[in-house]
């Protein structure tokens, strides 16, 4: 396996962070824009629509009095208005056919308007200056006489207003953007805050290799805390597999030692003499303990696999009847040998969800140590029944018993108690037994009684499929 | 032969060669390539991790060139790589390390046979003792000999690998299809129960241990 590669580049958070940023500068900038422009547009639309209605309520007032007064009076009140101040500047002029002008009042800087392009329709006219920079709003009334009568007003003032407006605008968008922009890294960074820890944490494990690190998990409970959390929890699960492995392996290395002693033993006593006899028997020897190692290697990775939850199971109903029968079947022979009466009492349709191979050989193991451990014209019987939810195997025998104080001992690995010592075997046997049946979610139990004989109980859950891969 | 270890693939070799066949060997698997695709050989032993090209792509790489010789796969894991049970399908076999030499002549042999497709016997014999696989049953000197059914799968099973040694953990895994070993031995019983029948009262003996191995069934 390589090692995973380093996490030295810093490009990805940065990246994400830089397309945050600009997503919400871009987003608040023209959102802001919008409304900076629409309130120009109903401001100028306001203010040209003032303008108008002046230029219309003059034009009225102005008709009346001309109709009261004649030329005369209306020259004196425009003459009267104007230097006052109390209107604001008009062009007014009165025009008699086509083009003979009777009067004429129109401020001087006024005087680029082409006034005879003026057609004296009714309703607005506009001309526009001849620089272009302004227009003359124009609205024209026919008098009782004939004559016609035309106020305007220039939007020069109107113009100079909105300048100035769309200057203060253009530097409050420039404000706007740098907000934006501001708001944009700020937001983003405290986003991205629990990430970059996530980020540092990660790395932190992978440059040190110490998986008990932790990442800092906040009160408020968002998607990235959660993931922090789950992220947490993870290391925890992988820490407690990793124990269970790293102590599996020291076990199986302690464990080995003992037969690989022996195994030593035998080949360098046997390089000690020159006998040939001898050197057949120990190679022999050496054969027989590499076999014994082969198989303790074998059960020992089972019992780790079963207790760490990595051992594959592949649940199937079992049903308890044939595999009870198959498990006497196998220590038929033995059991006649040593002239031990087994009998089995199943309730019928019994069906666990198991691994049927490793149900199997959990019984096989349990039948071993029951025919081991007793004695000519003993009694082994297995009885397998419903109880609850539970299915119950129990496996007595009538053999030697089990001290009470090596009771709670006898499940753990290579332990023997006194008597059991005598005879060959592992020692696995039932920490296997046990390791099995709990990783298919059950439990075993052992009671006994020195010289009467032992009882083993298998408890498996009949409904649930026992957890397996995720059990810790 | 396909294996980096030099004294694995010495003594796999010499036996083979006891065993009446011929043995090349490769070091790697870019070699073993090569050597497969010379062509002629009736079985290639070919190890899963091997320098330069490992096990299973030099499988898939002479399976794509046409190469149909059968494969016996030896892995040092215990728990089979999934890929290696597919292979099984066309035809190969796999051996975990370590193994008994014993059994890697058997399935190799099996294997061999199973490729150049020999026709199944219906009758097995060795000297006066015979088994009829039709009729199950067994004879020696003429006179029938009762078998319970895990008697009768053993005398079959030494009977088609007579000559060759069988190891426990063969026996087991054949005559019960367990593939643990259960503490006390199981085998042995039975083998001295046969032995009972059809040697007991019979010369000369044919059911023989060999020590630290297993057991074998031949004439002398």
């Amino acid at each position: 396996m390589g090692m995973a590669p380093h996490l030295e580049n810093e490009e990805p958070i940065p990246r994400i962070g830089l397309r945050l940023a600009a997503w919400y500068a871009v987003v608040f900038v023209v959102t802001s824009i919008a409304i900076v422009l629409l309130t120009y547009r109903l401001l100028a639309a306001s203010l040209e629509e003032r303008d108008q209605q002046l230029v219309i309520s003059t034009l009225r007032e102005y008709s009346e009095r001309y109709a009261e007064g004649g030329l005369r009076s209306l020259a004196d009140a425009v003459e009267i208005e104007q230097r006052s101040g109390r209107r604001e500047r008009m062009f007014v002029r009165v025009v008699r056919g086509t083009s003979e002008t009777l009067f004429l009042s129109a401020p001087y800087a006024w005087s680029d308007f082409d006034v005879s392009r003026l057609r004296g329709l009714g309703g607005l006219e506009e001309i526009l200056s001849e620089s272009g920079t302004a227009r003359l709003e124009v609205a024209s009334a026919h008098l009782a006489d004939g004559t016609l009568l035309q106020v305007g007003k220039s939007s020069e003032n109107r113009e100079a207003l909105l300048a100035r407006y769309r200057t203060v605008l253009a530097i409050i968008s420039l404000v706007i953007v740098a907000l934006a922009l501001a708001g944009g890294v700020i937001v983003t960074r405290s986003t991205l805050q629990p990430i970059r820890q996530l980020i540092a944490a990660v790395r932190g494990i992978i440059r040190t290799g110490r998986i008990d690190a932790r990442v800092p998990v906040r009160e408020e409970r968002d998607a990235i805390d959660e993931l922090s959390a789950l992220f947490n929890e993870m290391l925890d699960r992988i820490t407690t597999l990793i124990r269970g492995m790293e102590h599996a392996l020291d076990n199986v290395a302690h464990d080995l030692r003992t037969p690989m002693t022996r195994l030593r033993g035998v080949a360098e006593r046997a390089l000690q003499t020159d006998d040939v006899q001898a050197h057949r028997e120990a190679l022999v020897t050496s054969l027989e303990e590499s076999e014994r190692i082969l198989a303790m290697l074998d059960t020992l990775m089972d019992i780790s696999e079963a207790e760490t939850g990595t051992m594959r199971l592949e649940v199937t109903a079992v049903p308890i009847a044939p595999l009870v029968g198959e498990v006497v079947e196998l220590y038929e022979n033995i059991a006649e040998d040593k002239r031990i009466d087994v009998s089995t009492d199943v309730e019928t349709g019994l069906t666990v969800p198991a691994d049927a191979t490793r149900l199997r050989q959990a019984l096989a193991n349990l039948m071993d140590n029951a025919i081991k451990y007793t004695s000519s014209g003993g009694r082994v019987e297995i009885k397998a029944r419903r109880d609850g939810i539970l299915a119950r195997i129990d496996v007595t025998d009538t053999g030697i018993g089990i001290a009470q104080h090596d009771l709670p001992r006898v499940w753990e690995r290579l332990y023997r108690g006194d008597q059991s010592r005598t005879e060959r075997g592992l020692g696995l046997g039932l920490s296997l037994v046990r390791a099995i049946v709990v990783a298919h979610g059950g439990a075993v139990d052992v009671s006994a009684e020195p010289g009467r004989g032992s009882t083993f109980t298998i408890r498996l859950p009949i409904d649930r499929p026992g957890p397996s891969i995720t059990r810790m | 032969m396909v294996e980096d270890d030099a004294t694995i693939a010495d003594f796999v070799s010499k036996g083979l060669a006891e065993a009446g066949h011929a043995v090349d060997v490769a070091r790697d698997g870019e070699q073993g390539v090569e050597l497969a695709l010379k062509g002629g050989y009736d079985a290639a032993i070919v190890d899963v991790m091997l320098p330069r090209l490992d096990g299973l792509a030099l499988i898939d790489r002479i399976r794509a060139r046409g190469v149909l010789t059968p494969v016996l796969i030896l892995s040092a894991r215990r728990t089979v790589d999934d890929r290696v049970k597919g292979l099984q399908a066309g035809g190969d076999d796999y051996l975990t390390k370590p193994f008994a030499f014993a059994e890697l002549l058997a399935r190799l042999q099996a294997l061999i046979r199973r490729s150049t497709g020999q026709t199944e016997p219906t009758r097995l014999s060795l000297g006066s003792l015979s088994l009829d696989l039709l009729s199950r049953r067994a004879e020696r000197d003429g006179r029938a000999i009762d078998l319970r059914p895990r008697e009768y799968e053993l005398l079959e099973y030494l009977l088609r690998n007579q000559g060759r040694v069988l190891t426990k953990t063969m026996i087991l895994s054949h005559v019960w299809g367990y593939n643990f070993n259960p503490g006390t031995n199981v085998v042995d019983v039975l083998v001295s129960r046969l032995r009972e029948k059809i040697d007991r009262d019979f010369e000369p003996k044919l059911l023989h241990t060999v020590r630290g191995v297993g057991y074998v069934l031949k004439a002398s």
